[in-house]
C-alpha cells in the first residue's frame, strides 16, 4: 500500500462502518457483472465489476471484427469496469495473478477524455465495439503501454528501405485516466477466466507499482520527460520527416494518378474535381476553379444583374394608395411595438422593480 | 403662423376624408384629433408628421371600416389619442418604454394622499390645539426654559446662550397663521431614502409682536423662535390625550438655528392606514413680515456683533447667520410660488420627482447612511432648478458688467423627461465656483448681486431672499456635476446600453468604494481646528458644522485639481429627544475623492516663486502645508516654494492623495494617523509577495517590474531578428502573449539571475514562463501534413534553441514537448522554454497558417456538399474530426485571438491609468476564491474590467484628449468594487458586450466562424468586436453551477466593501474564502508547492530553511530551473480531468494549499448500475436495498474508495483530505 496507506483519521471512522459492511453485505454480481472488492487501504474498497468478454453480435465491419477478435479473444478476456484511474498494465497483471497468468491488458480510453467520451454508447456491447478500435491499435504495442508517444506512422512504414524513426524517449510515467474506465484483461488461458469471474473469498488488495511513480515525483519527472535532450529532439524530428517524405514519395509513385493527366474511367467518363492547389487536384483529374472562387464570380456577377432589375421594377411610392398603404403599415408597427414595450414593463412591474428604494 | 399653416392642412386633408367616404366617426374623430393638435406643441417638423399620419389615419379607418367584420381580427390601425400618446412617448421620453418606465415608477416613491384621512384628522386637531393656546408673558429666557424643562422640554437655546445678565424677554402668543407648507402640500413630495417617512410641514407664524427690531442681532431672534417652539412642544405633550404623537426635535443640516418639532402620530388601532401612510409632522415657526428692514439682512452684513465675542476684530460678514434669518421668513412666498410653477407647468411635479429620485440614489438627500453634506431640507433648490429651466434667470442689474444673461427659458411645454435632462444638463455644465445663479424674480433683485460675494456657491430663489446653496460645500456641488456628467454621458451613449432606465433611477450609487477613488473613514471626535475664528463658527452655528465645513475647504484647495471633486458624507441629521436642546451629529464621516488622473498623481505642487518671499501669498503657502513646504530649485533655474511628495514605488505613487489628505488634516485639524483611516494600503498588500520573499529578492539584486520584463522580452525578440543568417527561415513578428507583459498580472514580474536562484527555497522557487508568440516568414517548403508540421515545429524549436544558446551568453533553452504524456499529433503542441540569463523565462510557440486550412479541411471534407447530403462519419473519421475540432480551437485561440487580445489590453494599460492594477485586484480576487484559471481564465477578468472601465466613457480613441471625459474609475479600490458591482448584478445568461478597441480588426483577417465544440453548458458569453459568440475565453468555464456561485460571492463581497465603510469587516475578509460549503477539501502539503509565497497570508514558516545545513538544498536548485513548474497546479488539473464527472473542484492557483470539491447532485442518490457510468461506485448493500429494486443493481458513489484513490494519486503532496463533517 505503500503512501497511500498514510492515515485519514477523520474519516477513518465512518469509511470504516460503511466498508465493513459493504464486504460482508455486497451484492456477489450486479446486472451480470461479477462484483469484486479490491481493498485500497484500510479504511477503503474499492469495486471491480467483472464480466467475460464477448465479441458484439451485431456486424457492422467485418474486417475489423476479424481483427478484433484476434486482439480480444473470446473465451479468455475479461471485461472490467470501473478501473482505478492510475491503473498500469502491471498493477492489473498483478491483481489477477491469483486467478492465472495475464496475457496482456488493453485499457479502452486513454487519457484523451471528452471526444472519445461522447462517442461512448449507452449500450454496453455497442461501446466495446468502439473500445475495440482501440485496442486494435493497442494490441500492437502491447509490450510497451506508452507508446502513444511515439508517432502512429512509424508502424504502417513496415517496408524494409523505410529510414527508421528514432523514438522519443519514454520513462515509465503512469497516465491517468478518466475515472470508472474500462480494461479487458486477457488471460493465457480459458480455466483462469472463470476463476476470475467467481466472486473471490477475501478480496484483493491492490498492488501499486512502486516504479511507477505517484506524487510528485511524477510530476517532476513528467515535468522533465517532456523536456528531452537537444539532440534528441533533433534526430526524433529528423528522422520522422525522413520517414514521412519517404512515404510520400511512396505514395505519389503508387498512385494511380498523375498530376495534370485526365482520369478516365472504365466507361469512358473524365473525372472533373474540384480543389487542390491552383485549382489542380494532387492526384490529377481535370481540375476546376475552386468553388469560392466561382462562388465570388458569380456573387459579384449576379449582384450587378441584381440592381440592373432593381431600376426597371415598379415604384413603390408612387400611387396614393401605396403610400397610404406604407403609412399605415407605419403606424400600425408603431401601435404593435408601444403594445409590445408596455407588455414588458407590465411583466417588469409585476416584478416589483420599480421600487427604486 | 404655425396655426394657420395648421389650419390649412388641416382643411385640405378634411374634405379629402368625405370624398373618400362619408363616415361621420372619421371626421369627428379627425377634428378631435385636429383640435388635441392645436393645444399641443408647436415645432413644425412635428406638424409635418402629424399630418402626414392623421390623413392616413382617417383613411385606414375608413378602409377598415369598409372591410367590414370580416377583417376584424386584423391589427386596428391606433386611433389618433393613441397615436398622439405614442407619438409623446416616442418624441419626448426617449422612447415608449422609457417612458412606460417612468409611469410605472412614479406612483411607487409618492405619498398616498388617499390614504391620509387620518391624517387629515391629526392635522385638524393639532391646529385646533395650537389656536386655542394661552399667551405667556414675557419673562427672563433662562427663567422661561426652567419652567418649561420641568415639562420634560428642553428648549433649543442656541449659541451663545442667554445669561442672567441677559436683558430681552421672551414670551408666547398663540400662532397668528398656521398652514401647511413644502412637498407635501403641493403634491411633489418624493419618498426619501432609507425608508424615511413623508414629512408634512405645518408651517405657524409666530405673531410679530413678539420681536423687536433689534432682534436681528446675535441671535437673539432664534433664542425668541426657540423659546416659541418649547412652548408649542410642551401643550402638545401635554396634550398627549387628544394628540396621539411622538415628540421630537429635529435641526437641518445640524444648524440649531433651523429646529424644528417633529410629530411621529402614534397609530391607532382603528385608523391603520395612518402607518401605511407612514408620514411625519414637522412644525416650522416662522415670520411674516419681518420687523427687521432687508438691508440690515443683506448677506454682506454682519449680524453677530463682536463684543458678544472674544474676538473683537473687524466685522466679518456673517451669510450663514444672514441665510437661516431669511429662511424663517419664506416659507409662506416659497409654497405659493412651487404651488404657481405645478399649475403653470404640467409636467413640473412629474420632473421634479425625476430629479430627486434621481438625487436621492445618489446620496444627495436624507439617508441614514453616506449621504453627500450639504443637500439636507434642499427641497426648495431641486424645485428652483426647474424653476431656473422654465422660467430663465434674473438680468444682473445694468451696469455691473456682466451681459445679459446667457440661459434663454426652456418653455412650459417640455415633458418631464425633457426637463430632468435639462436639469441635469444644467447641473452638469454649470459651475457653480465662478458664476452666482439668479432664478427669475417678479420683482428683481431684492440684494445686489455682488453682496453675495461671500458664499461659496450663489443659487438664489425666485423670491430673490434667499441662496439656497449657502450652506452648500462648493465641493459637494462638484461631485454633483460629477454625478450629472456622467448621467447625461450615459444617456447620450444609451445604444451600447439599452436599458438607461435602471441605471438612472432604478440602482443605488450610494456606495462609496464604487463611487470615489479614495475613500477615507474620519473621526472627527479628536478635532482641533488650527486657525479657526470665533466669528466663523458662530455664522456656522455649531463647532460641528464650522469643523466640517473648513474640512471640505481644506481639503478642497489642497488636493487642487488633482480632483475632480471630493465629498463629504455622513448620515443625515436625526431627531433627538425634545429633551435634548442641541443637535448631536456622528463624529465618524468619510471623506471621498474622485481624482482627475491626469493630475492626481503630481509628485511636486508649485507654489509662490522665490522673489515674493515676503509676500502674503508665500506666507498662506508656508501656513498652509506646514513643514511640508519648501524652497526648491526646479530644472528651469526657477526657484520656488513647493510641495513635493517623495515615493518609492508605483504602489505609493497611486498613494499621494491619501498622502496630501492625511498630511492636511493632521495639520489643520489635529487628526493624526488614528483618526482617519484609509484602505489602499491593504488592498496593496494583496498584490505584493511577502516582506521576507521581496527582501530575498532585493538581496540577490533581481530585476522586478513589468519594463524590465517587457525589455526582457525586447532583448529576447532582438535575439529572434538577429538570427538571420543562420536559420533558415526569418523571424516575422514576435508577439507576446502574457499577462506579464500586458502589466495584467496579479504579481509584478520578479525573477533572480540564473545562478542566484539557488538562494530560493525550493517552496517558493516558481518561475512563470511568459508565452510569446513567434512567426515566420512563409515559406513553400513546410509539408502540407499536419502531423508533419507539427514535427516540422520541433526541428525548428531545436535549431532555435541552439542557435541562441550557442549566440547568447547565459541564455538556457529546452524544447518542450507538450503538456502531457500522450501526443495527440495534429494539435499543436511544442514550444520551446527560454531563460535568458536575467532569469526571465519565456515560452515560445510556432505560429503556422496552413494549419488552420489542413484543420478545417478535417473537419468539413465536402464542402461542396449540401449539409443534408452529406455522409454521416463513423469511427475513426469522427474520431479524427473531433480531435480537428479540439485542435482548431486551440489554435484560433492561440494564433487569432491571444495576440489580438494581448494588443487590445496593453493599449489600455496606456489609456486608463487605474485599469491595469484593477485587473490584478480583480483576478486576486478571484484566485482567492479558488475560481481563477479552473473555471474563470485571465483573459476573461481582463475582459470583464475592460467592459467596467469602457462602459461609461465614449469608445476609446487615440487622442488623450477624449479620454478626459471618461468616468472610468481612477483608481484600481473603486474599478474593483466596480467589477464587484458589475459581477453582482449581472444577468450572465444574456451575455455582454464590450467596446474593447477595434482599431485591429481592419488589419486582421475578420473572424471566423469556424465550427467549435463548446460545450453547451458555458455559462458566459463575453462578446468583443472579434469574438462576436463571445464564447473564446470562457469555453472552459465557468459553467453556470460556478457563474451562480460568482454571483454569489459577489454579492458577499458587495455586502463586505459595504462593511468596511462602518468598519465592521476588513479588507482581509474579502479575500478570505470560507470552505464549509465544500464537500471535502484536500489540504496539501505546502513545502511542496513550488509558489506557496503567493498565498494569501502565507506562512513564513514553510519555507524557512530547516535541516541542520542551510546550504544542504541548495545544491541541485542551480542544475534545473523549471519554468512554470507547478505541481499542485497539475495535480488540480489531473483531478479534474479525472473526475471529471463526479466532483467539481476548485482551487487557488495562486499558491493555495487546499483542493474544495463538491460532489455532482445526481451521484449522491443511488442509481442502476451501467458499464459506463464515469463515477467510482459501490453496489447498494443487499440489505438496504429493497426488494423490488434488487434486481436493478443500484449502485453508489463510492467516497472511501475515492479518497483513497486521491490520497494514493497524491502521495506526498496531499496532506489530508476532510469531508465536510470533519472540517
Amino acid at each position: 500500500m505503500g503512501s497511500a496507506s498514510s492515515p485519514k483519521k477523520a474519516s477513518r471512522a465512518r469509511a470504516a462502518s460503511t466498508s465493513a459492511g459493504s464486504s460482508s453485505a455486497l451484492p456477489a454480481s450486479v446486472s451480470g457483472f461479477t462484483v469484486l472488492p479490491v481493498i485500497y487501504a484500510s479504511s477503503a474498497t474499492h469495486i471491480l465489476y467483472a464480466r467475460a468478454h464477448s465479441a458484439p453480435k451485431h456486424s457492422d465491419a467485418k474486417g475489423k471484427q476479424k481483427e478484433r477478435a484476434a486482439a480480444l479473444p473470446e473465451g479468455r478476456t475479461l471485461f472490467l469496469v470501473n478501473v482505478p484511474p492510475d491503473a498500469t498494465e502491471r498493477e492489473l497483471t498483478v491483481l489477477f495473478k491469483p486467478c492465472g497468468t495475464v496475457e496482456r491488458v488493453v485499457f479502452s480510453t486513454g487519457g484523451g477524455g471528452a471526444p472519445q467520451e461522447e462517442e461512448m454508447l449507452e449500450d454496453e456491447s455497442e461501446s466495446e465495439d468502439d473500445d475495440a478500435h482501440e485496442s486494435a491499435a493497442g494490441s500492437e504495442d502491447k509490450d510497451d503501454e506508452d507508446v502513444e508517444s511515439r508517432p502512429k506512422k512509424k508502424r504502417k512504414v513496415a517496408e524494409p528501405q523505410a529510414p527508421r524513426v528514432v523514438p522519443l524517449p519514454s520513462p515509465p510515467i503512469r497516465t491517468l485516466r478518466r475515472t470508472g474506465h474500462t480494461a479487458y484483461v486477457v488471460f493465457l488461458d480459458s480455466s483462469s477466466l472463470a476463476r476470475a469471474l467467481k466472486p473471490p473469498q477475501k478480496p484483493y488488495t491492490w498492488p501499486v507499482d512502486k516504479e511507477a511513480l505517484l506524487g510528485l515525483e511524477h510530476y517532476a519527472s513528467l515535468y522533465s520527460a517532456l523536456r528531452p535532450p537537444l539532440d534528441v529532439v533533433r534526430a526524433h524530428a529528423d528522422s520522422w520527416m525522413e520517414a514521412f517524405e519517404y512515404e510520400q514519395a511512396k505514395k505519389k509513385h503508387e498512385s494511380k494518378y498523375n498530376k495534370g493527366e485526365a482520369i478516365v474511367d472504365e466507361d469512358g467518363f473524365t473525372l472533373v474535381t474540384r480543389g487542390g492547389a491552383y485549382g489542380k487536384t494532387l492526384g490529377g483529374g481535370v481540375g476546376v476553379a475552386s468553388k469560392r472562387f466561382h462562388e465570388d464570380q458569380s456573387g459579384a456577377g449576379s449582384k450587378r444583374r441584381r440592381k440592373d432589375k432593381k431600376e426597371t421594377k415598379e415604384k413603390d411610392a408612387f400611387y396614393a394608395f401605396q403610400i397610404h398603404e406604407k403609412k399605415r403599415k407605419h403606424i400600425i408597427d408603431l401601435k404593435t411595438r408601444f403594445q409590445e414595450d408596455t407588455a414588458k414593463i407590465e411583466k417588469l412591474k409585476e416584478r416589483r422593480k420599480f421600487n427604486p428604494y | 403662423m404655425a396655426l394657420n399653416l395648421k389650419r390649412k392642412r388641416g382643411a385640405q386633408v378634411a374634405p379629402k376624408a368625405k370624398r373618400l367616404h362619408a363616415d361621420e366617426d372619421a371626421i369627428s374623430h379627425h377634428s378631435s384629433a385636429e383640435e388635441s393638435m392645436g393645444s399641443g406643441s408647436d415645432q413644425d417638423a412635428e406638424e409635418e408628421a402629424w399630418d402626414g399620419i392623421e390623413g392616413a389615419a382617417a383613411h385606414t379607418h375608413e378602409t377598415s371600416a369598409e372591410a367590414g367584420p370580416s377583417g376584424s381580427h386584423i391589427m386596428k390601425p391606433p386611433t389618433g389619442e393613441e397615436l398622439r400618446k405614442i407619438k409623446d412617448a416616442s418624441e419626448l421620453f426617449r422612447s415608449t418604454s422609457f417612458k412606460s418606465q417612468i409611469d410605472a415608477m412614479l406612483p411607487n416613491v409618492r405619498p398616498k394622499y388617499d390614504k391620509s384621512q387620518s391624517l387629515d384628522a391629526f392635522l385638524m386637531s393639532l391646529h385646533k390645539l395650537l389656536m386655542e393656546l394661552p399667551a405667556v408673558a414675557p419673562q427672563h429666557p433662562l427663567h422661561a426654559s426652567r419652567t418649561l424643562s420641568k415639562k420634560g422640554i428642553d428648549v433649543p437655546y442656541v449659541r451663545p446662550f442667554p445669561t442672567e445678565e441677559t436683558n430681552w424677554k421672551v414670551s408666547f402668543e398663540k400662532p397668528s397663521e398656521i398652514m401647511l407648507a413644502g412637498s407635501w402640500i403641493t403634491k411633489t413630495a418624493v419618498k426619501a431614502k432609507d425608508s424615511a417617512p413623508f414629512t408634512v410641514d405645518v408651517a405657524i407664524e409666530m405673531p410679530s409682536s413678539l420681536f423687536q427690531e433689534k432682534d436681528y442681532l446675535n441671535g437673539r431672534v432664534f433664542q425668541k423662535r426657540a423659546y416659541y417652539l418649547g412652548v408649542v412642544a410642551a401643550a402638545i405633550a401635554k396634550a398627549k390625550s387628544t394628540l396621539r404623537c411622538e415628540l421630537f426635535y429635529e435641526s437641518v443640516s445640524g444648524d440649531p438655528r433651523r429646529t424644528c418639532l417633529v410629530l411621529r402620530p402614534i397609530p391607532d388601532d382603528t385608523h391603520k392606514s395612518s402607518s401605511k401612510a407612514h408620514t411625519h409632522v414637522r412644525i416650522i415657526p416662522f415670520i411674516g413680515e419681518s420687523p427687521v428692514p432687508l438691508q440690515r439682512l443683506s448677506p454682506a452684513r454682519s449680524n453677530i456683533r463682536a463684543a458678544v465675542l472674544d474676538d473683537e476684530s473687524k466685522e466679518e460678514p456673517t451669510p450663514l447667520y444672514n441665510t437661516a434669518y431669511m429662511l424663517m421668513t419664506t416659507p409662506k412666498a416659497h409654497l405659493l410660488h412651487i404651488h404657481a410653477l405645478a399649475k403653470n407647468v404640467p409636467s413640473f411635479a412629474d420632473a421634479l420627482t425625476l430629479l430627486r429620485v434621481w438625487a436621492n440614489q445618489r446620496g444627495y438627500g436624507l439617508g441614514s447612511r453616506m449621504c453627500v453634506r450639504g443637500f439636507e431640507g434642499k427641497g426648495m433648490w431641486w424645485a428652483s432648478i426647474l424653476d431656473l429651466i422654465v422660467n430663465g434667470e434674473e438680468p444682473p442689474p445694468a451696469g455691473l458688467g456682466r451681459k445679459g444673461t446667457k440661459r434663454k427659458p426652456l418653455g412650459k411645454g417640455l415633458s418631464s423627461y425633457q426637463l430632468f435632462k435639462a436639469a441635469l444638463d444644467f447641473l452638469a455644465r454649470h459651475n457653480f465656483g465662478d458664476e452666482a445663479v439668479f432664478v427669475k424674480s417678479r420683482d428683481g433683485h431684492r440684494f445686489p448681486p455682488s453682496s453675495y460675494s461671500s458664499h461659496e456657491a450663489v443659487f438664489v430663489d425666485a423670491t430673490s431672499s434667499v441662496n439656497l446653496l449657502a450652506d452648500v460645500p462648493l465641493a459637494s456641488l462638484d461631485t454633483l456635476r460629477y454625478d450629472a456628467q456622467a448621467t447625461l454621458e450615459l444617456l447620450d451613449h444609451a445604444l451600447l446600453s439599452e436599458d438607461a432606465f435602471a441605471p438612472l433611477f432604478l440602482r443605488e450609487h450610494r456606495d462609496l468604494f464604487a463611487r470615489f477613488d479614495v475613500v477615507a473613514r474620519v473621526d472627527l471626535s479628536s478635532v482641533e481646528m488650527r486657525a479657526v475664528s470665533a466669528q466663523h463658527v458662530a455664522d456656522h452655528g455649531s463647532a460641528y458644522n464650522a469643523a466640517v465645513a473648513q474640512l471640505v475647504s481644506t481639503l478642497h484647495r489642497g488636493l487642487g485639481d488633482r480632483a475632480k471633486a471630493i465629498a463629504v458624507l455622513h448620515a443625515s441629521s436625526d431627531v433627538r429627544p425634545t429633551s435634548q436642546a442641541l443637535p448631536t451629529q456622528s463624529s465618524i464621516v468619510h471623506i471621498g475623492i474622485i481624482l482627475d488622473s491626469d493630475h492626481a498623481f503630481r509628485l511636486v505642487d508649485h507654489g509662490p516663486p522665490a522673489e515674493e518671499q515676503e509676500s502674503e501669498r508665500t506666507r498662506q503657502f508656508r501656513e498652509f502645508w506646514g513643514d511640508k513646504a519648501e524652497l526648491r530649485r526646479f530644472k528651469d533655474g526657477s526657484i520656488a516654494e513647493s510641495v513635493v511628495w517623495d515615493v518609492k514605488n508605483a504602489d505609493e505613487r497611486a498613494r499621494i492623495p491619501a498622502m496630501i489628505m492625511r498630511h492636511l488634516l493632521a495639520r489643520h485639524f489635529g487628526l493624526g494617523a488614528d483618526a482617519v483611516q484609509t484602505w489602499q494600503t491593504e488592498f496593496d498588500t494583496l498584490l505584493k509577495l511577502p516582506d521576507p520573499i521581496s527582501s530575498l529578492y532585493q538581496a540577490s539584486s533581481a530585476s522586478v517590474g513589468f519594463k524590465s520584463a517587457l525589455s526582457a522580452f525586447d532583448a529576447l525578440v532582438k535575439h529572434f531578428r538577429a538570427l538571420d543568417d543562420q536559420f533558415p527561415l526569418a523571424v516575422l513578428n514576435v508577439s507576446p502573449v502574457s499577462p506579464a507583459l500586458r502589466y495584467t498580472d496579479v504579481f509584478v514580474p520578479a525573477t533572480l539571475a540564473i545562478p542566484s536562484r539557488s538562494a530560493l527555497p525550493k517552496s517558493v522557487s516558481y518561475l512563470p514562463a511568459m508565452e510569446i508568440i513567434i512567426e515566420f516568414e512563409k515559406s513553400a517548403r513546410w509539408p502540407d501534413d499536419l502531423r508533419a508540421i507539427q514535427k516540422m515545429k520541433l526541428a525548428l524549436f531545436e535549431r532555435l534553441a541552439s542557435i541562441l544558446m550557442s549566440a547568447v551568453k547565459g541564455l538556457q533553452a529546452t524544447v518542450v514537448l507538450g503538456e502531457r504524456t500522450e501526443r495527440t499529433e495534429i494539435e499543436d503542441e511544442a514550444a520551446l522554454d527560454i531563460i535568458t540569463a536575467d532569469g526571465w523565462a519565456f515560452r515560445a510557440r510556432i505560429w503556422h497558417d496552413r494549419e488552420a486550412t489542413l484543420l478545417d479541411r478535417i473537419i468539413n471534407d465536402q464542402p461542396h456538399v449540401p449539409k443534408a447530403l452529406r455522409q454521416a462519419k463513423t469511427g475513426e473519421d469522427a474520431r479524427e474530426r473531433q480531435l480537428a475540432l479540439h485542435a482548431r480551437e486551440l489554435y484560433t485561440r492561440r494564433f487569432i485571438h491571444a495576440p489580438r487580445h494581448h494588443r487590445a489590453i496593453a493599449a489600455l494599460y496606456h489609456r486608463l491609468p487605474a485599469f491595469a492594477n484593477t485587473v490584478r485586484l480583480t483576478k486576486r480576487w478571484f484566485a482567492a476564491h479558488w475560481l481563477l484559471r479552473g473555471h474563470v481564465s485571465e483573459e476573461a477578468v481582463e475582459l470583464l474590467c475592460a467592459h467596467v472601465f469602457l462602459r461609461t466613457g465614449p469608445p476609446l480613441t487615440a487622442d488623450v484628449a477624449t479620454n478626459a471625459r471618461t468616468f472610468a474609475p481612477g483608481s484600481k479600490e473603486r474599478g474593483f468594487a466596480q467589477v464587484i458591482e458589475f459581477l453582482k448584478d449581472w444577468e450572465w445568461a444574456e451575455g455582454l458586450d464590450i467596446m474593447l478597441d477595434n482599431a485591429d480588426q481592419t488589419a486582421g483577417d475578420s473572424p471566423t466562424a469556424a465550427p467549435t465544440i463548446t460545450s453547451k453548458d458555458v455559462a458566459w458569453s463575453l462578446r468583443t468586436s472579434f469574438d462576436p459568440r463571445g464564447h473564446m475565453w470562457t469555453s472552459s468555464g465557468p459553467n453556470a453551477v460556478v457563474a451562480r456561485r460568482v454571483t454569489t460571492i459577489a454579492k458577499a463581497t458587495w455586502e463586505c466593501l459595504n462593511g468596511l465603510e462602518n468598519g465592521t469587516s476588513s479588507v482581509k475578509a474579502i479575500f478570505h474564502h470560507p470552505t464549509d460549503h465544500y464537500d471535502f477539501v484536500i489540504e496539501l502539503n505546502p513545502a511542496l508547492s513550488t509558489r506557496y509565497h503567493q498565498k494569501l497570508d502565507a506562512d513564513t514558516s514553510v519555507w524557512a530553511p530547516k535541516g541542520k545545513y542551510a546550504n544542504a538544498i541548495a545544491r541541485d536548485a542551480a542544475a534545473s530551473i523549471m519554468p512554470s513548474f507547478d505541481p499542485f497546479g497539475m495535480f488540480y488539473g489531473d483531478l479534474a480531468h479525472v473526475y471529471a464527472d463526479t466532483v467539481l473542484l476548485f482551487h487557488d492557483s495562486l499558491g493555495g494549499d487546499r483542493i474544495g470539491a463538491v460532489w455532482q447532485p445526481n451521484l449522491r442518490s443511488a442509481r442502476p448500475f451501467r458499464a459506463l457510468g464515469g463515477f467510482s461506485s459501490i453496489p447498494v448493500q443487499k440489505d438496504a436495498a429493497k426488494g423490488k429494486e434488487k434486481d436493478k443493481g443500484l449502485v453508489v458513489l463510492n467516497e472511501s474508495a475515492l479518497f483513497a484513490e486521491i490520497q494514493r494519486l497524491g502521495s506526498t503532496l496531499v496532506a489530508r483530505i476532510a469531508p465536510r463533517d470533519t472540517q
